[in-house]
């Protein structure tokens, strides 16, 4: 397992190196010059020399990729070009938290509805929670967030009047968002447990157990689902990283201040600092979620393990 | 070939989805021609006017006719997805080809660089490239195409990988093919119906990230309109005329369920095995 993590471990490396020299360039091929944007108009041609020195930016590229590095490792993300001297890894650090939880909370939800819909669905193909779990599958891929959010919305704030329409703070502000980030992780376990347990319900064991005349509770726990939880302990990461994506539309349309948001707004704004930071944060957050998921998955299926 | 034989049979679902899809490509097509107004004509005294003889679904925010703009914003939304879906599967069928014909180092090098690109999630790759090439049209097609011909890249490896060592691929050879005349001539007729099925399954997802980007004001820009602005439009109004939202949405909702059935139609119809039980 040990080895197993530290070869994995090795491949992530030259990705991050070539991350961090992709958004490296990305800072210096970005249109205007930081010093000029920094100063504003108030700048004279010796103020914006000095600070270009002060920066750095008079060095040659390479000093200025290894000080870049530098900087990273000590999370100095640079300072906002659209927040004036507010260091982005200030304006950054309570969005990623944000965002974790909601879509944390988002794939428990998914999770918990999803799974044993998905199970119930595969038990009795055909039958009325199976058709359901069809619907629910086809409007949680094909809808979009912001169509869903809409009627949300509509339906629930301003017809109903039971929840605010956006906001943060409050517990009540997070049902909505948490409603529309977990329909497409939800349809997605939904899907693959239907599949996942419907595949092991045919095999041989299954009909051995069944002979022996054990009762069907007894099969579904101990044999079907056994079996089937690798396929299911998967879904997880992905839902995730499901929930992460659509934090971009879901947090924009409810005002919830997370990493969604500040993405959208700093793309918007043209804020390279923070949009380079952005980068090597998703960069950072989905390499350690496929290094989870790949763990998970030795860990639960020895064969990987030793290929 | 690896087709089908016998004449594909499309399931109800995919005919129906078939048909509304064809119906919205020809409203998209013959509206803009044939209606009196334009999608950006202003008309301050008629704002949100109900739908009328004159307006069939009456005016938005800025008293503009609400048919022109769906139709015309469905046409963009067609041509946009579409051309992107072109792109990305001749980039990933290409790349495919290479990497699962010639092996070795360059299917290494190749894979690597799927593996980057599946690492994130796609919504992400595109909302950064057009955040930083700029929301134009070109730039819109070019960061979905980025974004999406990984995922057709491996699956055309795979498939040219188990090719490769046909005996009709190795009597080409013998008989002094070259590698070129190999991967254009057997190679490529026998991925043709399973690049033309994976892209047929990508349009109905590359709809929903170009209308997800101009929902978030990143992709196709005002006065144009695209339904996903549309909707973004209509939020601010959602209170007092929920149409100006709910139009736009149920046509793009519309467009990429008929889409969705469609695509899971031809992966049937090609491969019986994955027809659900």
């Amino acid at each position: 397992m040990l080895r197993y993590l530290a070869r994995r471990l090795a491949t992530m490396v030259p990705l991050v190196l070539g991350t961090t020299l992709v958004v490296f360039a990305l800072g210096r091929l970005a249109p205007g010059d930081p010093v000029q944007i920094l100063f504003g108009d108030r700048g004279d041609a010796t103020a914006i020399a000095r600070g270009r020195a002060q920066l750095g930016l008079d060095r040659p590229l390479a000093e200025q990729y290894v000080r870049f590095l530098g900087r990273l490792g000590r999370f100095d993300l640079g300072v906002s070009y659209a927040y004036p001297g507010k260091p982005v890894s200030e304006l950054l650090a309570g969005a990623v938290s944000t965002s974790l939880l909601l879509g944390v909370l988002a794939v428990c939800v998914a999770l918990a509805i999803g799974l044993p819909l998905g199970i119930a669905a595969a038990l009795r193909p055909g039958g009325v929670i199976d058709r359901l779990a069809r619907f629910v599958t086809l409007i949680g891929i094909a809808v979009p967030f912001f169509v869903v959010a809409a009627g949300l919305v509509l339906l629930f704030s301003l017809r109903l009047g039971w929840l605010p329409v956006s906001g943060w703070g409050q517990p009540r502000h997070l049902v909505l968002p948490i409603v529309v980030l977990m329909l497409r992780p939800m349809a997605y376990i939904l899907r693959v447990t239907r599949l996942a347990v419907s595949q092991v319900l045919v095999e041989d064991f299954i009909r051995t157990a069944r002979a022996k005349g054990l009762g069907s509770g007894a099969i579904v726990l101990r044999h079907t689902l056994r079996n089937a939880a690798i396929t299911i302990a998967t879904t997880a990461g992905l839902s995730l990283s499901l929930a992460f994506t659509g934090a971009f539309v879901t947090e924009t349309i409810f005002a919830v201040p997370g990493m969604g948001r500040a993405t959208v707004t700093a793309i918007l704004q043209r804020d390279y600092p923070t949009i380079q930071a952005v980068v090597m944060v998703y960069t950072f957050l989905f390499l350690t979620l496929n290094l989870m998921m790949d763990c998970l998955y030795a860990a639960l299926d020895p064969r990987v393990r030793y290929s | 070939m690896t087709g089908p034989r016998r004449r594909a049979h499309l399931s109800r679902w995919a005919v129906g989805g078939l048909t509304v899809m064809g119906l919205l490509i020809a409203v998209s097509i013959v509206v803009p021609i044939a209606s009196p107004y334009s999608y950006r004509a202003q008309r301050l005294d008629e704002m949100f006017g109900a739908p009328s003889a004159q307006h069939w679904l009456g005016t938005d925010h800025l008293g503009r006719d609400i048919l022109a703009r769906v139709a015309y914003g469905g046409g963009i939304s067609f041509l946009v997805s579409g051309t992107a879906v072109l792109v990305q599967t001749v980039l990933g069928v290409t790349v495919g080809l290479i990497a699962g014909y010639s092996g070795g180092r360059t299917d290494a090098a190749l894979m690597r660089l799927t593996d980057v690109i599946l690492a994130f999630p796609p919504l992400l790759l595109l909302l950064l490239v057009t955040g930083l090439l700029g929301p134009t049209l070109v730039n819109i097609v070019l960061a979905l195409a980025i974004s999406g011909w990984a995922g057709m890249a491996r699956q055309i490896r795979a498939e040219a990988l188990t090719l490769r060592t046909r005996d009709f691929v190795v009597a080409a050879h013998a008989l002094g093919a070259t590698d070129g005349v190999i991967v254009r001539r057997h190679l490529l007729a026998n991925i043709a119906t399973i690049a033309m099925v994976r892209a047929s399954l990508d349009v109905g997802p590359v709809i929903l990230s170009e209308s997800t980007l101009s929902f978030l004001g990143i992709g196709i820009q005002p006065p144009t309109p695209s339904w996903g602005a549309m909707i973004a439009e209509g939020f601010s109004h959602l209170r007092t005329h929920p149409a100006l939202t709910v139009i736009p949405s149920v046509a793009l909702s519309l467009a990429v369920l008929s889409l969705t059935f469609v695509g899971d139609g031809l992966t049937e119809a090609i491969d019986p095995r994955q027809r659900r039980q």
